[in-house]
Order: structure tokens, then C-alpha cells, then sequence
């Protein structure tokens, strides 16, 4: 009796051990599954992940194809930016060079003074003539700029005399007297061909007017002060 | 008495597994595996119980090993790449029916019995009067 009566109690021990494991064990799971998001990464299945996969390098490669494209494009334009900037530096170039020969830059380099003083006992004043000549002289020794009294002299420029020689005009501006010649160009051919036996600074000389022709390693140009119109070029 | 100590286990399990903190998603499967092997043990057992050939230490045994073996056996088909999981939950699920069918089967006979009995009572009842 004793013994049936122990065995019962290790039955139901037992028994409600099972019970309690089991039972533990089957809410635990429960309670996982109902926390798990499904579409996790980690928790799908391997088939489903396969087509996620498939999904995603589709996807991919479009990117990539959109990517690709998009780096094309754009080296274009870079290319197409390139090229405009070095258009546009040439063009810069050439205006630069444009003004630098029409006159229209400040100018410096070696070159020669040339100061015409006139004496008043002399036979003869200084005239436009005289100036036309020396500038003309110069133009043929390779003169790359010449200015007289500071006025620029471009390739319209005219240099006349008014009012019966008494004033003398340069790019229809007056200038006074003493004159001052500057050129800038190779010296030597400059001053050879100024002070040449007949030339014109000789003449002025003969005449009596007090004339120096000197060498500097920096002359100093300044530019054509006023509009370039053209009217009637067409 | 019996009764009580599961209602009471039950109870306390099911407590218990509410509370216990969350285990990795990757362990899942085995847990799930365990449980079913335990439920055919607990269907077994009743199984045993009504052909009279209930023992405590078989059932105990089975439920305890066969979890254990079918933990162990879904670990190793992991690391084959076989899915013995599946063969153990369909040889655990056609014992579970199996055994139900039993339950079932003795339970219907033993309601059919008792309905004839009363029958057959009321019967000798009217012939006594």
C-alpha cells in the first residue's frame, strides 16, 4: 500500500514536470514566432531570400546601368566645359593681341626718347611735317609703339598742323611744344635710323633746335585714350 | 491528484515560458522540433495509458530522448544541408495521429458500450414492470 501510494506521488511528479517543460517550451516558442518580423533578413527562408537576392542585383544593375550612363554624360559636358574654356582662353589670347596692336593697352619695353626742343631763333619751327617724318622713320627701324606727348600713335592717327602752323594736333588733340617722341622697339635700328646722316632729327638740328635721342631699357606706352568707332565699315 | 499536477504544471509553464526572455530566431527550429517530439510522447503515453501498457519510465524516457534526438538529428541535418527535420516531423505527426486514432477509437467504443448498456438496462427495467 505504502509502496503504490509513493509511486503514485512520483508519477504525478513527474507528470507535472513533463507537463511544466513542455508547456515552457511551447509558449517560449509562441512568443518567438510572434515577436519575429517575417520579412526580416535574417529569419527568411532560403528560397525567399534567393528571390530577394534576384530582386536586388536586378536592381542593381539598373542603378549601375543608370550610373554608368549618368558618368558618361557628365564626362561629356566636362569635356564639352573643357573645350568652351579653351575657346574662350584663345579668344582672350587673340583680343589680347588685338589690343595689343590696335593700341589699346598700356605699353612698355626698351626703346628710345626722343625730346625736340624748338628754339626761337631757329630758321624754321617744328612743324606736323617734321613730327610725320621722325614717326614715319621710326615705323620703318620696326617701331612696335610710338607715342608723342604722351598720345598714342595708332593706325588711324592723323598729325597735323592748324591755324597756319601754329598748332599742332595729334589724334585731333593739341599738343604743346616741346615735343617728346617715344618709341619701343629694337634701340639700336631706332636710334641708327633717327640720327642718320639727312635724316630728319639731322635736319632739325641744321635748323638749330635742340634735340636729344636717348636709349632706355624701359619705355613706358600708355594706351590710345579714346573710342575706336567705325561708322561706315561695313 | 494526477490531474492537478499537470493543470499545475501547465499553469506554471505557461508562466514561466511568457516571461523567460526571448531566444535567437536561429534556435527556433530546434525548439520547435523538441516540441513536437514531446507532444507524440504525451500522445503516446495516452495511447499506453488506455492499451494498459502505461510505464513511467518508457514514457519519461521518450519524451525527454526523443526531444533530445530530434534536436541533435535537425543540428545534424543542418550541417549536411538535408532537411531531417522534415522526416521528424512526419514520423512524429503520423504517430501523434496515430495515437489519436487509438484515443479516439476507445473513447467512441466506450461511449457506443455504455449507450447500449443503458439501452439494455432501461429494456430489463420495462420488462420487470
Amino acid at each position: 500500500m505504502e509502496a503504490k501510494k509513493q509511486n503514485k506521488i512520483t508519477l504525478t511528479i513527474i507528470l507535472g514536470m513533463a507537463c511544466l517543460v513542455l508547456v515552457t517550451v511551447m509558449f517560449m516558442q509562441f512568443k518567438i514566432v510572434n515577436q519575429t518580423d517575417i520579412n526580416e533578413l535574417e529569419v527568411m527562408r532560403e528560397d525567399e531570400l534567393r528571390t530577394e537576392l534576384a530582386s536586388w542585383k536586378a536592381k542593381y544593375t539598373e542603378a549601375d546601368a543608370q550610373y554608368q550612363e549618368r558618368q558618361q554624360k557628365l564626362e561629356e559636358y566636362n569635356q564639352n566645359e573643357e573645350s568652351q574654356e579653351q575657346t574662350e582662353q584663345l579668344v582672350q589670347n587673340e583680343l589680347k593681341q588685338v589690343d595689343l596692336i590696335l593700341g589699346k593697352t598700356d605699353v612698355e619695353g626698351e626703346g628710345i626718347v626722343i625730346k625736340l626742343q624748338e628754339v626761337s631763333t631757329a630758321e624754321a619751327g617744328i612743324t606736323a611735317d617734321n613730327l610725320n617724318m621722325i614717326v614715319n622713320t621710326l615705323k620703318e627701324a620696326g617701331a612696335e609703339a610710338i607715342s608723342i606727348n604722351e598720345e598714342r600713335i595708332i593706325n588711324m592717327t592723323d598729325i597735323v598742323s592748324v591755324n597756319e602752323g601754329t598748332i599742332t594736333r595729334v589724334n585731333q588733340q593739341r599738343i604743346l611744344k616741346p615735343y617728346t617722341i617715344k618709341a619701343i622697339g629694337n634701340q639700336n635700328y631706332l636710334e641708327g635710323a633717327i640720327l642718320a646722316n639727312g635724316g630728319e632729327v639731322d635736319n632739325l638740328e641744321k635748323l638749330g633746335h635742340q634735340i636729344s635721342v636717348e636709349k632706355y631699357n624701359k619705355v613706358e606706352i600708355p594706351k590710345y585714350n579714346k573710342e575706336i568707332s567705325s561708322k561706315y565699315i561695313k | 491528484m494526477v490531474m492537478i499536477s499537470i493543470l499545475i504544471g501547465c499553469l506554471l509553464g505557461a508562466i514561466i515560458g511568457i516571461n523567460v526572455p526571448t531566444i535567437s530566431y536561429t534556435y527556433s527550429s530546434y525548439l520547435a522540433i523538441a516540441v513536437i517530439a514531446a507532444l507524440d510522447s504525451v500522445f503516446g503515453g495516452i495511447a499506453s495509458v488506455i492499451n494498459k501498457k502505461f510505464d513511467i519510465k518508457i514514457f519519461i524516457s521518450g519524451f525527454f530522448g526523443n526531444a533530445i534526438l530530434a534536436i541533435l538529428l535537425t543540428i545534424l541535418g543542418q550541417k549536411l544541408n538535408v532537411d531531417i527535420y522534415l522526416a521528424a516531423i512526419v514520423v512524429f505527426v503520423w504517430r501523434m495521429f496515430t495515437n489519436l486514432g487509438i484515443i479516439r477509437r476507445y473513447y467512441v467504443e466506450k461511449w457506443t458500450e455504455n449507450f447500449k448498456k443503458s439501452k439494455q438496462q432501461e429494456k430489463i427495467k420495462e420488462e420487470k414492470t
